[in-house]
């Protein structure tokens, strides 16, 4: 065990979830998920309030029992973790601390459990940032330094395996700003990261990975850039179906969009430039085209939430449990909801 | 294991209750034994009239284990708050991480206990011991008749562990820590004396009163007793294991629910 830990250390490891179910008396919070993350990477866990994250990940850490399914970490249940803080470091929600309690004794509690020396408790409130407020109750903490404080504990133990349930909740946006870079340091150093939101927008730069769901469910999940789809151009000029027919020639692809736009499927918009000159069109906007994720996320997801009111005609409202197909029947590239 | 215990010591000792809980400790055992020391040697009232009975060590014992019956339910709420501050506070989901195999972490916070029992009861003789033996001294009785005496001693230590072990099957019992106080402070102090003294005139049900938790406890530090009560009290080691049988039944029950528990 401790020989095969030191070799791999520096690398990541693999958290895989399979069929895993949650029910809550007759309520189902999450249904038949299955998923992986992948070593060294940063993968966003997606999904509106009330989706089934916070269950899914607590069910990932041995503290909530599934009601079928299973999930590991590196191969092994969380629970038969001999060194867990080595394996995995996480941090579910910033209120976790003793008021009375200073955030580097909150530290050094943690760090006995570990066997950890109380030096690197000193060393991760330097590296999250809070070295000042580290003999301060933790009662007086601001919600940023709470998750600032979260974090340190995740990391104490040099995890190969991170996860975070909505870290950037009541951070200030130079706090999300620190939070990325941060994120993004740690990935380097190999560490696998799950990182909870209930936006897509607040992670898009983050994360190279998604899984998301809704009403427990997965309703899609793989790279990030996939989600983005094929970046694109578009352009705006007197002709477009004119301009369309001078890229054909040149081996561009381009649809009409909306507005009389053209969509043109490359980047090199010194490319498209050019071969407007050439055809003799003038152009009159050029510009990359961005996927609008924020939509897509909330036709993905919003459109079926099972939290809203009444107010809300949602099909699934009075069967919030059933396999109805018509949840995910619009949506494209899902996986692993139905079996 | 020890990592785990450490932790929880770590716990105990870096918020404020814990020097609350010894200042409160120390003046009770401190005031009841110089009362108790005054009391219980007054040349003036004689045993006839203050109905108490016992032999020159009973009463001695009687003098350091004065503030006991106080110790014992501050070492009760001790024990609610070791795991009722983790429920409140949610805190117990971090020790559930740090220590994922539950039945370890709960039976670190049961050595923990016991420790932090001892720990209060070394406290809590400083006080009673020091000031019981200046009164005894001054009313010319020997303060040490015997080494009965330290076996006395010892036991209240170890009374003052169980009772925090009792203390934590209540907190896992009853999950709001407020309730599980007052609930547990007021069938403790009050409730259970009470049954007690009423079921000693029931003849058929006499038998059960020596195994009640408080008569145990006073028991097992063999103090004087009452004159005119018939129920006999129990021998110093059959209360012990009387009230380590409470402790156990408690903290197991405690640990049996934690690990079953779901966490969110
Ligand atoms: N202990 C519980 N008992 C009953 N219902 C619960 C419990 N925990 C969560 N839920 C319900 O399960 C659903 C998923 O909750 P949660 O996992 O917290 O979602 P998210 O983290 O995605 O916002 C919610 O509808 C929530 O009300
Ligand atoms: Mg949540």
């Amino acid at each position: 065990m401790t020989t095969a830990q030191t070799t791999t250390s520096t690398r990541g490891a693999r958290i895989e979830a399979r069929d895993l179910t949650k029910t809550f008396g007759a309520f189902k919070a999450v249904d038949t998920l299955s998923f992986e993350v992948e070593p060294g990477r940063i993968t966003g866990f997606l999904g509106p309030n009330g989706a089934g994250k916070t269950t899914t990940l607590r069910m990932l850490l041995g503290l909530i029992h599934p009601t079928a399914g299973s999930a590991t970490i590196d191969g092994q249940k969380y629970h038969d973790l001999d060194h867990p803080q080595s394996i995995v470091g996480s941090a579910l929600e910033a209120t976790n601390f003793h008021p009375g309690r200073s955030g580097r004794d909150h530290l050094r509690v943690l760090a006995a459990a570990g066997g950890l020396p109380d030096s690197r408790v000193d060393e991760l409130l330097e590296l999250t940032g809070i070295p000042a407020a580290a003999r301060k109750r933790a009662g007086e903490y601001s919600m940023g330094m709470r998750q600032r404080l979260g974090l340190a504990a995740a990391l104490l133990g040099d995890p190969r395996v991170l996860i975070l349930d909505e870290p950037s909740n009541g951070l200030d946006p130079e706090g999300i700003r620190w939070l990325r870079g941060f994120l993004r340091h740690l990935s380097n150093e190999g560490k696998t990261i799950l990182v909870s939101s209930h936006l897509l927008q607040e992670v898009e730069q983050t994360v190279d990975d998604v899984v998301i769901i809704a009403n427990g469910r997965m309703v899609r999940s793989g790279a990030m850039s996939e989600l983005r789809g094929a970046p694109s151009t578009i352009v705006r000029t007197s002709d477009p179906a004119q301009l369309a027919g001078a890229l054909r020639v040149a081996d561009v692809l381009a649809q009409p969009g909306d507005d009389g736009e053209l969509i043109v499927e490359t980047t090199d918009k010194r490319l498209v430039g050019d071969v407007a000159l050439r055809a003799g069109l003038p152009i009159w906007e050029l510009r990359d085209r961005k996927a609008d994720l924020e939509a897509l996320f909330f036709e993905l997801t919003e459109g079926t939430n099972r939290n809203l009111g009444d107010g809300n005609a949602v099909p699934t409202a009075t069967a919030p449990t059933t396999h109805a197909p018509h949840e995910t029947d619009a949506i494209s590239g899902q996986e692993g909801a139905n079996e | 294991m020890g990592a785990a215990i450490k932790s929880e010591f770590r716990k105990f000792f870096t918020t404020r209750l814990w020097w609350g809980m010894a200042i409160g400790i120390f003046v009770s055992a401190a005031l009841f034994s110089g009362f108790f020391g005054w009391a219980l040697t007054s040349d003036d009232i004689t045993a006839d009239q203050t109905g108490v009975e016992g032999s020159a060590t009973q009463i001695v014992n009687s003098v350091y284990t004065g503030g006991l019956s106080v110790g014992y339910l501050l070492m009760l709420t001790v024990g609610i708050m070791q795991i009722g501050s983790e429920y409140r506070h949610k805190t117990i989901t971090s020790t559930f991480l740090s220590t994922p195999k539950r039945v370890t972490a709960m039976f670190a916070k049961i050595v923990a206990l016991l420790g932090i029992g001892a720990v209060y009861g070394l406290i809590s003789l400083l006080g009673s011991v020091s000031v019981g033996a200046m009164v005894l001294s001054l009313r010319d009785i020997d303060p040490f008749p015997s080494t009965e005496v330290l076996r006395t001693l010892a036991l209240s230590l170890l009374a003052l562990g169980l009772w925090a072990l009792i203390g934590l099957g209540v907190g896992i019992l009853i999950p709001n820590q407020v309730a599980a106080i007052l609930v547990g402070v007021g069938v403790a102090w009050i409730i259970e004396p009470l049954l007690g003294f009423g079921l000693s005139f029931v003849d058929a049900l006499q038998g059960v009163v020596p195994y009640l938790p408080s008569q145990a406890t006073n028991a097992m530090v063999n103090g004087v007793t009452q004159s005119g009560v018939e129920v006999k009290p129990l021998s110093w080691w059959a209360a012990a294991l009387v009230l380590a049988a409470y402790a156990a039944a408690l903290s197991a029950f405690g640990t049996w629910r934690t690990v079953r528990q779901d966490i969110s």
